[in-house]
């Protein structure tokens, strides 16, 4: 009963429409770049010869190019469809900051609209999407498919989050790596507000496993500048102690603090071949996600 | 060693404090609440800052309220006493020596010196160490103690609450050595005089300081430079006289005003009658000077009258006024009884003795005679009479006597003038009751052979004859006297006596009237004096004394301490004196010493069997005025001149004298004792004000 009465829910309803509508929208005007495999295998479209070698199959070999030339050429297609991708969104209790300044989106907002986005996207290649939400643990995991009603099921799961509880980003990757099927896609949305964590060895265990990382790193501006003034009593959305104090005595160090953050996170991706996205939740979302399809086209032509 | 402050009233100045306090409470920013993401990066990074603005308010805030507290305590003279904490927790014998002379009077502020002084001596109490004792000696005229010693605060401090400032001048010479002598007899072995006075010079007199050799500390606390105005000015005298015009009679009341003030001073002078406003001058006084000024006021009615002169108020209103009293004279009826009428008027008695006591035809004596003849006598009615003179009678009616007994006894007066009439045997048998004499015989001397003896002039009717008309009365010639012989248990006076130690003049009291023995002529029969200028006021005086002539009372005027002595001599019977206060005390042994405040003084007369006790809460049913005298200040006192400290030290060789004002409290050290603070203070406050600058520039 009460997960219907969720279901039902007037204002999840409207929410789940305005994110379809809005991840539509954004997908729409995107297509031009549309997201492709990196992996090659057996297609329709041919993508170049390679020299036959024993364990090749034989029926690729291209006989016509063999009697002419006394050589056996293997035919090589482009691999363009059956892309598993899961989306790991974080729901721990700091997505949900909302700045108390101005009426802007929440992060969670924006988190989630990025994933509905990312979800319509993959679905609309015909690959299979998934989503996994999470704070110390998984909270929602709805698994990867590639039928379109299954767009409907991950805005439901968008739909429901509410952001509570700390964040435990490398338990989570941890336990996922052993399910996730090899070879398919990793989408983590965070703000990756964490402490203490080796975050570094959790995607690196994930690359060993052939998994394509993307990380989307999710922030407010609030988070970045610290444009608070006056005596302040700061309190945690998860289990920090509160610290009262003037932001204008820590501004500097803070900003510096958040700057040295991002680079070392940056680094660590670049590192590990990840791809990572850094989100202003003050820029629009579209032009985020088309600057980094571009970047991902790029790269592939590469 | 204590810090002490030479002006402790600057403290309060450390309210300021309150000022920085509300400045940081009314300037302190909101708490605001936000729920935040990334705290521990905050926590981080404020533990790397360095820059920290919170307690940097804070510390303005300290520093501010520093600042404050250090200014205040600058102002205050502090300095760091050693000698202190020793005097303080050694108990003392302190003397107070209280000037509650009128000049303490003058007003410092809302109060006068004198309440400084007094809450200076209960602030000393206070602050004595325990087991200190105390005694208070009052250094106004005559200096007394007024409590001995005593450890109990309490008791002490009740015997301050009751004292106030007197009328009187002050002796400091004399209260000092009552001090002396207090602290001879001193329990503790530390020992103080505190003399707390104005320096009004008049106090200071050189004699009286002769004897003070004791090696006390004395500390001299001088008042004077808490009063608010000067006295400017003062009523220094006042006449009263009596003249008389064709018809009517005018009242002159000559007052004397002096200003003390250095400029020329405009000063109303109030004539006050009976409590009323009658006249009002604007004086113009040069600067020091005394200018006179002599009211007229007709005088309607023959009624007694009491007024004050009165200047306009000035810091001390004490010598603003001054009492007097004026009664005129009242006709007193007498009968004149010659025992030898001759056909030649100028020899009989009668002819002088009415001239004498009558001398204009309008009676202005206000002795109105009555000549009667000894036939005439059984016809008159004694009682419309004061005094009944017998001049040169032979003898009376029969019978007459007892009528002039009854006429005595009832307060009449009877004088007795001899001659060649009078029959010494008739005298003698038929007025024993009445004189307290025998007349022996007739004694006749040769011209030049016998004169009155005036050596002093101490009885009433005689103290208003001057040296000069003395010596004129010592040259009259007797040629003749009865001599006399006393009765037994008869008491009487003799009023004045003849060269030969013979008796001229006998008074003696019988019941409430007076009888009064001459025993020479009252005309030219047996001397000159009747032709003599002495004559008239003499037999006047002796008039109006026989008959109670209230002169003497009326034209008394005392100043503050002085007694009062009444100078008829009366018998057994009681005066009561309604002092201006209203309270009424009984005059014994004729004096009444208590004149310690300035007024007008009302005297009764009340026969003796009518009052019993002592105290007197109302005047008794019976009493009959009597008189007023008036009491005045010594204006003395009101010279506005100071002693100097060298003066003193002079008068007090040997003790170790110190001049305070009375701001340092009394057993507070002077700064002198001590290290002085107040500009390390100051440094630190200008410190403080660098510092609280740095930190606002940087915030």
């Amino acid at each position: 009963m009460e997960n219907s009465a969720q279901q039902f829910d007037a204002q999840v309803l409207s929410r789940i429409s305005t994110l379809k509508l809005t991840a539509m929208n954004l997908v729409e005007g995107l297509l031009t770049g549309q997201h492709r495999s990196r992996h090659k295998g057996s297609s329709v479209e041919f993508a170049e010869y390679k020299d036959y070698s024993p364990g090749d199959e034989i029926r690729h070999i291209d006989w016509k190019v063999a009697g002419k030339t006394d050589k056996y050429h293997v035919k090589q297609f482009e691999q363009s469809t059956n892309l598993k991708c899961t989306i790991l969104l974080d729901a721990s209790g700091s997505m949900g900051y909302q700045s108390p300044l101005k009426e802007q989106h929440s992060k969670m907002g924006y988190a989630r609209t990025l994933v509905a986005a990312l979800s319509y996207l993959l679905l609309k290649q015909f690959d299979a999407v998934g989503l996994t939400l999470f704070n110390d643990k998984v909270v929602e995991h709805i698994p990867p498919r590639s039928k379109a009603s299954h767009y409907q099921h991950i805005l439901h799961g968008l739909a429901n989050i509410s952001p509570q509880g700390t964040t435990r980003i490398d338990d989570v990757l941890g336990g996922l790596a052993e399910r996730l099927p090899g070879r398919s896609m990793l989408i983590l949305v965070s703000d990756f507000f964490v402490q203490n964590q080796d975050l570094q060895k959790s995607l690196k265990l994930l690359c060993s496993r052939g998994l394509e990382v993307i990380l989307f790193h999710v922030l407010h501006p609030d988070e970045i500048h610290l444009p608070f003034e006056g005596d302040i009593v700061f309190e945690s959305l998860e289990d920090d102690p509160a610290v009262g104090l003037d932001p204008k005595d820590i501004r500097e160090e803070y900003q510096k603090t958040i700057q040295n953050h991002l680079n070392s996170f940056k680094k660590d991706c670049n590192g590990l071949g990840v791809d990572y996205v850094f989100l202003d939740t003050s820029e629009p979302l579209d032009q985020a996600l088309s600057y980094y399809l571009l970047k991902r086209k790029s790269l592939i032509k590469l | 060693m204590s810090l002490n402050f030479s002006s402790p009233l600057f403290l309060y100045g450390l309210l300021g404090i309150a000022v920085p306090v509300l400045i940081h409470l009314l300037t302190r920013r909101q708490q605001k609440h936000i729920r935040f993401s990334a705290v521990y990066l905050l926590i981080q990074s404020q533990k790397r800052s360095t820059r920290k603005s919170r307690p940097n308010r804070l510390l303005l805030l300290l520093a501010r309220c520093l600042a404050i507290t250090l200014f205040s305590l600058a102002l205050a003279d502090p300095f760091f006493s050693f000698r202190q904490s020793e005097a303080f927790l050694r108990p003392a014998s302190i003397v107070f020596a209280l000037d509650d002379s009128y000049s303490m009077g003058v007003q410092a502020g809302k109060r006068t010196l004198f309440d400084h002084a007094l809450e200076f001596v209960f602030e000393g109490t206070k602050q004595a160490p325990e087991k200190s004792e105390y005694s208070l000696v009052l250094a106004s005229s005559p200096a007394r103690i007024e409590k001995d010693w005593t450890s109990d605060k309490t008791i002490f401090e009740k015997t301050l609450k009751a004292q106030s400032v007197s009328f009187r001048t002050t002796r400091i010479g004399d209260a000092m050595d009552q001090a002396i002598n207090l602290l001879d007899s001193a329990k503790q072995k530390k020992k103080q005089i505190f003399l707390l006075t104005d320096l009004d010079k008049n106090g200071w007199k050189e004699e009286a300081f002769s004897k003070i050799t004791a090696p006390y500390p004395v500390k001299v606390v001088n008042f004077s430079s808490l009063q608010s105005g000067d006295n400017k000015g003062m009523v220094k005298s006042i006449q009263i006289s009596q003249e008389f015009l064709t018809r009517s009679r005018l009242l002159r009341v000559k007052a004397e005003v002096r200003n003390f003030s250095n400029t020329l001073s405009r000063k109303p002078l109030s004539l006050f009658l009976e409590g009323k406003i009658v006249k009002e001058e604007l004086l113009d006084i040069p600067p020091g000077q005394t200018l006179a000024h002599e009211f007229s006021y007709p005088l309607r009615r023959n009624q007694p009258l009491n007024g004050k002169v009165q200047i306009s108020d000035d810091a001390l209103t004490t010598d603003n006024s001054r009492y007097f009293s004026f009664h005129p004279s009242q006709n007193i009826e007498v009968m004149v009884v010659d025992g030898d009428p001759e056909t030649i008027s100028h020899q009989s008695e009668s002819f002088y003795l009415e001239r004498a006591l009558n001398p204009f035809s309008v009676s202005l004596s206000h002795i109105d005679p009555t000549i009667s003849t000894l036939a005439e006598l059984p016809l008159r009615n004694l009682s419309d009479f004061s005094v009944v003179i017998l001049a040169n009678v032979r003898e009376l009616s029969p019978g007459y006597e007892l009528e002039l007994e009854k006429f005595v006894l009832n307060g009449g007066a009877l004088l007795f003038g001899m001659g060649d009439q009078v029959n010494p045997k008739y005298f003698n048998e038929h007025l024993g009751n009445l004189l307290p004499i025998k007349l022996d015989s007739q004694y006749h001397v040769k011209e030049g052979a016998l004169h009155l003896l005036l050596k002093n002039n101490t009885h009433p009717v005689m103290k208003v004859f001057s040296p000069k008309e003395l010596a004129e009365m010592r040259e009259i010639n007797f040629y003749s006297m009865y001599t006399i012989q006393a009765r037994e248990d008869r008491i009487f006076k003799v009023g004045t006596w003849f060269s030969n130690q013979n008796p001229a003049v006998i008074e003696s009291n019988v019941g409430k009237g007076i009888i009064v023995l001459f025993l020479s002529s009252l005309d030219r029969d047996w001397n000159d004096f009747p032709i003599q200028p002495t004559f008239l006021p003499w037999i006047q005086r002796w008039t109006q004394y026989s008959a109670r002539g209230l002169d003497s009372v009326f034209w008394q005027s005392l100043l503050v301490g002085e007694p009062f002595r009444k100078s008829t001599s009366g018998s057994d019977s009681n005066w009561i004196v309604h002092a201006p206060d209203g309270t009424l005390h009984i005059l014994e042994n004729e004096v009444f010493s208590n004149t310690f405040q300035p007024g007008i003084y009302h005297l009764f007369f009340l026969p003796s069997s009518e009052t019993s006790s002592k105290t007197l809460e109302k005047i008794p049913d019976g009493a009959e005025p009597a008189g007023t005298f008036t009491v005045n200040i010594d204006v003395q006192e009101s010279e506005p001149g100071k002693i100097s400290q060298k003066k003193i030290e002079s008068f007090l060789a040997g003790m170790k004298i110190e001049i305070q004002e009375p701001h340092s409290q009394t057993t507070a050290p002077q700064t002198s004792d001590g290290i002085p603070l107040a500009t390390p203070f100051l440094l630190m406050v200008a410190g403080m004000f660098l510092l609280e600058g740095w930190m606002v520039r940087k915030e």
